[in-house]
């Protein structure tokens, strides 16, 4: 080992007894700003992991759209269904639609399914919080539970759906009146968003609302367990008709995802000052250790150190700081996120609120789903801010002249 | 004669203080051989530390040249060519007494069982064979400065260089550390300069010099 090497760990882990204090306090600071990224990117990344979940759950990996509601729909299904990957497809409609109960209004998207095929693309009945999807029918629909709480509508209750084509029906004088639906179920997928807004009824009670006739709006797509779902869809483009396009649940969701790794970069990027701000700590121990040694910096020029080597020794214990540190911060991360339940439950239960924290977040346990790309850039960033922090006190103790370091007091 | 260990011709050394020149040294001219050993004295001021740590080759001199053994002085070959003693001892407050006396070793290169063995037997040699796991600070003056003369002679020297090695001792840790000092340089055949204020001291080198006005009498 270089005496650069064995002297900078030295000076951070002295022999004998003695705590080494400033190491600690460098070396904490680090881990604390390592263990917030990887908790923080971890859970956003579960959340996101969540949503993803849902989105292949009940719409399929692949979506086949139209500009125009599809006719053939028996035929592009065939096509859709002997296509290679393809495990198994379900034709939807879907709209907005004005939903009433007791004179309350709102505007949520209509999600005609066909009952005979949709459990073969999506687990729909894994979001189903009471009722059945088994009793739906033509005459009745399942409600997301947001949307029934503020309908007030509830399994076994009536709603009116009034169709969009009400308005083109009024212009030419005739009367178009709402469709009475029963409430047979509620569904909760666990986003704010998709829970205030949609409403499942039947591929034909879909088709008359919005006065389809045998035509669809599209197709959902399961994949085979091995296949890619990006050659999938290029698959199915090559064989659908113009017009009609296939797309990953990526595509999609495109601006949604887009929006929510914006979100997760962006809380990146602020916890990383939190890194950022122990890398100063680290530069300002050393510094201090800088002048606190002159004497022995002095020395060992007398014992014929190289200029180098004195400045490689302060960037050695940055580095050494920096990946103590980060290593540290891992542990802790992972041993958060490891009880993280028991943490966020404790301090609900604490502040007498675990009723708010699962009707205003949708969870009652917090998710999370680390990724690779993730940990190793929160890595990378603090070796990097560490042993960055080094070369200020590197050149500081490099800059000095041996004699005057020995003569300093 | 024997071989010239350091060659020192007009080495002149200048300090600007405000702007005022102080010539500290105007022309020293010293040689020293293999094995010798030889005494400064001088007035407090008078340069001596300049003077050593020029020899050394820690700092640059104003004029003049320096050799050691014959070829140019280049801080590449500090390491291995001289051992120096500070009245100061400096040593490395974090790591024992042994690790002190190995860390000129590590200087020349990562040492192993032979540079071992040889801290382990200077150690002994300077009395405190005992003491070697103690840290700097569990050791009295006396014996740090037993511990900073190990290290100076760890890679076999062919100079050593001591600066007032006594001026933080009391009068009887002193008399032993010049002492040892005198006889393992002896023993080893290593050159001693020893810059020191006593006179008693002076006369147990071979060869006693006075830095007066800027120059060696
Ligand atoms: N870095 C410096 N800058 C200015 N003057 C210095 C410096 N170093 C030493 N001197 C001056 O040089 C003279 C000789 O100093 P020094 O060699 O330490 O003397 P000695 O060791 O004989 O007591 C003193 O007057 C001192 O003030
Ligand atoms: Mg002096």
């Amino acid at each position: 080992m270089p005496w650069y090497l064995y002297l900078a760990l030295k000076q951070l882990f002295p022999s004998g007894r003695r705590f080494p204090f400033f190491t600690a306090i460098s070396v904490t600071g680090v881990a604390l700003g390592v263990a917030v990224l990887i908790v923080v990117t971890s859970v956003m990344s579960g959340f996101e992991w969540g949503i993803r979940q849902m989105m292949v759950d009940t719409e399929g990996e692949v979506q086949v759209q139209a500009r125009l509601p599809m006719d053939a729909t028996g035929e592009i299904l065939q096509r859709i269904r002997t296509t290679p990957g393809v495990a198994a497809a379900t034709p939807f409609v879907k709209g907005f639609v004005m939903a009433m109960a007791d004179n309350r209004p709102t505007f949520p998207t209509f999600r005609g399914i066909d009952l005979a095929s949709v459990e073969s693309v999506a687990n729909l009945k894994r979001y189903m919080r009471a009722g059945s999807l088994d009793d739906l029918d033509d005459d009745s629909v399942v409600l997301s539970s947001i949307l029934a709480r503020s309908l007030g509508a509830y399994p076994g209750d009536q709603i009116e759906i009034y169709s969009p084509l009400l308005i083109q029906k009024l212009k030419s004088d005739e009367v178009f009146l709402p469709r009475r639906m029963r409430v047979v179920g509620l569904f909760e997928v666990g986003h704010q968003q998709l829970d205030s807004s949609t409403i499942y009824g039947t591929l034909r009670t879909g088709q008359e609302i919005f006065g389809l006739g045998r035509a669809v709006h599209g197709v959902d797509v399961r994949i085979k367990p091995d296949a890619n779902e990006e050659a999938v869809a290029a698959q199915l483009n090559n064989v659908l008709p113009p017009g009609v396009r296939a797309m990953t649940w990526m595509e999609t969701w495109d601006d949604f995802l887009w929006a929510l790794h914006l979100e997760k970069r962006i809380n990146f990027f602020l916890l990383l000052i939190i890194v950022l701000v122990a890398a100063f700590s680290v530069m300002s121990s050393l510094l201090i250790a800088v002048v606190r040694k002159t004497r022995e910096i002095g020395l060992l020029s007398a014992l014929g150190a190289r200029t180098r080597d004195v400045a490689l020794c302060f960037c050695a214990q940055a580095f050494i700081v920096g990946l103590a540190g980060t290593v540290l911060g891992l542990v802790f991360g992972f041993a958060v996120l490891a009880v993280r339940n028991e943490i966020v439950h404790g301090i609900a239960r604490l502040l007498h609120r675990e009723e708010t924290l699962r009707e205003l977040y949708q969870f009652s346990d917090l998710p999370s789903h680390p990724l690779a790309s993730d940990i190793v850039l929160t890595i990378v960033f603090s070796i990097v801010f560490s042993t960055l922090a080094g070369l200020i006190p590197a050149w500081r103790a490099a800059r000095l002249k041996p004699v005057e370091a020995l003569r300093h007091e | 004669m024997s071989e010239a260990v350091l060659t020192a011709q007009q080495l002149r050394k200048d300090y600007l203080s405000g702007d005022r020149r102080i010539e500290v040294l105007r022309g020293v001219d010293l040689a020293v051989t293999a094995g010798e050993s030889v005494s400064i004295r001088g007035e407090s001021g008078s340069g001596k530390s300049t003077l050593l740590n020029l020899l050394a080759g820690l700092d640059a001199p104003d004029g003049g040249s320096l050799a050691w053994a014959g070829a140019a002085a280049r801080a590449e070959r500090r390491a291995a060519f001289l051992g120096m003693v500070f009245q100061a001892f400096y040593l490395i407050p974090e790591i024992d007494a042994l690790a002190n006396v190995l860390m000129a070793a590590r200087m020349v290169r990562s040492p192993g069982v032979a540079e071992r063995a040889r801290a382990k037997e200077l150690m002994a040699r300077v009395g405190l064979a005992e003491r070697a796991t103690h840290l700097p600070g569990q050791l009295s003056g006396g014996e740090r400065q037993r511990v900073a003369v190990a290290r100076a002679l760890m890679n076999s020297p062919k100079l050593l260089l001591a600066d007032e090695p006594t001026g933080n001792l009391d009068e009887h840790t002193g008399d032993a550390v010049i002492d040892l000092l005198l006889s393992l340089c002896r023993e080893t055949g290593t050159a001693l300069v020893l810059v020191t204020h006593n006179a008693a001291y002076a006369q147990k080198t071979g060869r006693q010099l006075f830095l007066r006005e800027g120059l060696l009498h």
